[in-house]
């Protein structure tokens, strides 16, 4: 294989890889998969104290995943419209993801120390609270993005 | 950008359900078009004008703010 046949399998291997969605199933399967992890994470709260740690994990992740599959999942007639929303909902996405993870321990510690004295230390987010926050924004800024088109 | 795709349509007596289905795109595609909400790419545009069978800047035009 010569230098720009690689270049030409590399360049078409990547826009596919660009171009990945799930089918439009998954946006449903995805809805399942966050409201059974909602329920979890209430069936965590109001019993099974001695599992409380690992079964708020499983939640966390079963909902980031849930999230996830509606995220990417294809709506039921995708074109270069709902393509372009899509990006622009991902932009968002990030530019809000970043302004939250640097603002948000700051006011959580600004407001903390307002209402009592002494109150929490300051701590950075967690991988979870990011990623939750990033995905809702993404998938809110695309369905008001889709209904206002 | 502005055009007359609504226009077009009428000619055609197509609904935009059913110029959407011809193109493959969904009908709040084709309302974000003629409302001038969206810009379609030359592919689109290429699709149109195939079904119009007229060219493309007969029923797009370029505006002062383009």
């Amino acid at each position: 294989m010569n230098k720009e046949n690689f270049l030409e399998c590399e360049r078409q291997r990547f826009a596919k890889l660009i171009k990945f969605r799930l089918p439009h199933k998954f946006m449903k399967i995805g809805i399942v998969i966050v409201v059974m992890s909602i329920l979890l994470m209430f069936v965590k709260a109001f019993g099974f104290k001695e599992h409380a740690e690992w079964l708020k994990l499983l939640a966390e992740k079963t909902l980031l995943i849930g999230m996830l599959m509606m995220s990417i999942s294809k709506d039921k007639v995708e074109d270069e419209m709902t393509i372009q929303l899509r990006s622009q909902s991902y932009m968002f996405a990030f530019i809000l993801g970043v302004v939250y993870a640097l603002v948000m321990p700051y006011v959580e510690f600004g407001v903390s120390n307002v209402v009592h004295d002494g109150g929490e230390a300051y701590k950075d987010l967690g991988d979870f609270q990011i990623l939750l926050f990033m995905l809702m924004i993404q998938l809110m800024f695309y369905h008001n993005l889709k209904r206002y088109r | 950008m502005e055009n007359t795709i609504k226009v077009e349509r009428a000619i055609l007596n197509l609904t935009q359900d059913e110029l959407a289905q011809k193109i493959g795109v969904s009908r709040q595609t084709i309302n974000s078009i003629e409302a001038n909400r969206y810009v379609p790419s030359t592919v689109l545009a290429l699709k149109l004008s195939a079904l119009f069978k007229k060219p493309i800047n007969a029923f797009f035009k370029l505006t002062d703010d383009d």
